[in-house]
């Protein structure tokens, strides 16, 4: 994260968005990619967010990490507006992603959820999903090379029934990554899968990430797993937000 | 009024003699039932009464009414089809508006294939046909919305993920549940389906067998058993269709958000 941390003792622990670039003490801030703003969500008489405000710049690793129940899918489901927020907004490099419809907003953030949720059909069908939506039609090479990007060299054609649950999460991903989304969520990604294969979609999703200079918000219940592909790091207890900083001061160097 | 009398004097006691015959048969079932350790007596005594009662009355109050105007018949069918809206509703309680909504269904398919017919006189335009022949468009409207809803409901609350999966990638609402449109509407014909091409050969509906206990020709009692059936096809068809998408707008926000989930009231 560019720009101030907070001390984690301190309370309620806060960042709020900047809404354009400006000058703070002789440097540029840049405007952060995702900003929740009072991020908030309620349901019949139960909070499930409280009041959570974060800033994630470009290109920058944000985990999220909490004991179960503390609101970490419900925040995440709020950033791609798959739930309404019942107070506070997102924004998207500064514009308040109520102004987008929801359609551009989730090509433009996109989400890998814990399964792999594959529609019936073909693994090309899948990754030709999403551009398909907006009237675009991927051709063969360029599935093939998102598919070799993420290890299915030679899949397009095959049933997305066949497949074991690791290259079924790595179709999932590949399905994402279609819409060239620049944020990137990734509900529990990995918690299904066996450790080999665990390990290997993270490996693969931190070199896309990387490689693209994404931005990316990843839930995790795996503290050693935040460790290892978190610049920065938040703590949810019920619904609200404890700790946010840079991932060793938040977690320790384990 | 005389024509009434004149029943309740001659083919009322020759139909009450006949009814206790099929009665008997039914307590005869239910002594059989008893054998197996199944205790239905109470029940079926209770319902054979209702059911008695019931048709009595309807044969009192269609003498009465089938001499009077296609606007008492209109005025009819639009009771029948509040109350076939009120009993498809009850099949998902849990859905806002489900019975606005199945009246909206049941009174498209049985109104747009009633007036169809009526306009080109495939059907006689008196309220003797029209209430009748509406009454069994109805029910098999009512029973295509029942299915339609049941089927896309349970469909779309046991596929959360792979719709919610499509709305991540920028699906319209309309396509992320596309497939559970399609199986709906496809569950609500299904039977309908079925009844038409068993018609005559499984099977001789009512119609037609009133129509030859009555004394009409055999090949045109066919043919407007067929009319019956067809329009009862077309009537479920549009019902179902109606009532598929009027759920599919309720299942989404406007901000295109899933809000038809287990457990949670729509």
């Amino acid at each position: 994260m560019i720009g101030d941390e907070r001390n984690m003792s301190e309370a309620p622990p806060t960042e709020l968005a900047t809404e354009t670039p400006h000058q703070a003490e002789g440097s540029i801030v840049p405007v952060p990619a995702l900003a929740a703003e009072h991020l908030s969500r309620g349901v019949v008489g139960k909070i499930l967010v409280d009041n959570i405000s974060v800033q994630v710049q470009r290109g920058e690793v944000l985990a999220v990490v909490g004991p179960s129940g503390s609101g970490k899918s419900s925040f995440l489901r709020l950033l791609n507006r798959l739930d309404e927020p019942t107070g506070g907004t997102v924004r998207l490099n500064g514009q308040d992603y109520r102004e987008l419809a929801p359609q551009e907003l989730r090509r433009r953030v996109g989400m890998v959820m814990q399964a792999a949720y594959l529609f019936p059909g073909t693994v090309a069908g899948n990754v030709a999903f999403g551009p398909r939506q907006c009237g675009v039609k991927l051709s063969a090479e360029q599935i093939a090379t998102l598919l070799q990007r993420v290890g299915l060299s030679g899949y397009p054609d095959h049933d997305v029934s066949h497949l074991s649950g690791g290259e079924a999460q790595r179709v999932s991903l590949a399905r994402t990554l279609a819409n060239a989304p620049e944020t990137l969520l990734l509900d529990e990604p990995t918690s299904a899968l066996d450790e080999s294969s665990a390990r290997g979609i993270e490996d693969l999703v931190l070199g896309i990430i990387r490689e693209r200079r994404m931005t990316c918000v990843i839930v995790t219940h795996n503290i050693a797993q935040a460790r290892r592909v978190a610049d920065r790091t938040m703590i949810l207890e019920a619904g609200k937000l404890v700790a946010v900083g840079p991932t060793h001061e938040v977690l320790g160097d384990g | 009024m005389a024509e009434l009398l004149n029943s309740l004097h001659g083919d009322v006691v020759m139909g009450l003699g006949q009814a206790a015959v099929a009665i008997v048969l039914c307590f005869a079932v239910v002594f059989l039932c008893r054998w197996f350790a199944v205790h239905v007596e109470r029940e079926t005594a209770l319902s054979l009464a209702r059911g008695l009662v019931q048709m009595v009355a309807v044969g009192i109050v269609l003498a009465l009414l089938l001499h009077g105007s296609l606007l008492i018949g209109a005025l009819i069918l639009l009771g029948m089809t509040f109350a076939a809206a009120v009993t498809a509703s009850r099949r998902a309680p849990d859905i806002q508006g489900a019975l606005i909504l199945s009246f909206y269904a049941i009174g498209a398919g049985a109104g747009v294939v009633l007036a169809v017919m009526l306009v080109t006189r495939a059907v006689t335009p008196t309220i003797a046909v029209l209430v009748p022949v509406g009454s069994m468009i109805i029910a098999n409207a009512m029973n295509a919305c029942a299915q339609s809803m049941e089927r896309f409901r349970s469909d779309v609350t046991a596929h959360v993920g792979q719709i919610e999966a499509g709305l991540a990638l920028g699906a319209e609402p309309a396509v992320a549940v596309a497939p559970f449109v399609q199986s709906a509407v496809y569950a609500s014909l299904l039977p309908r389906l079925d009844m038409l091409k068993s018609l005559g050969l499984v099977w001789i509906p009512g119609v037609m067998a009133g129509m030859l206990v009555s004394g009409a020709s055999p090949v045109y009692a066919g043919i407007f058993q067929f009319i019956i059936v067809a329009m009862i096809l077309a009537a479920s068809g549009i019902a179902g269709l109606v009532t598929t998408v009027l759920m599919r707008a309720r299942a989404f926000s406007s901000a295109a958000q899933l809000t038809l989930r287990p457990g949670i009231k729509n």
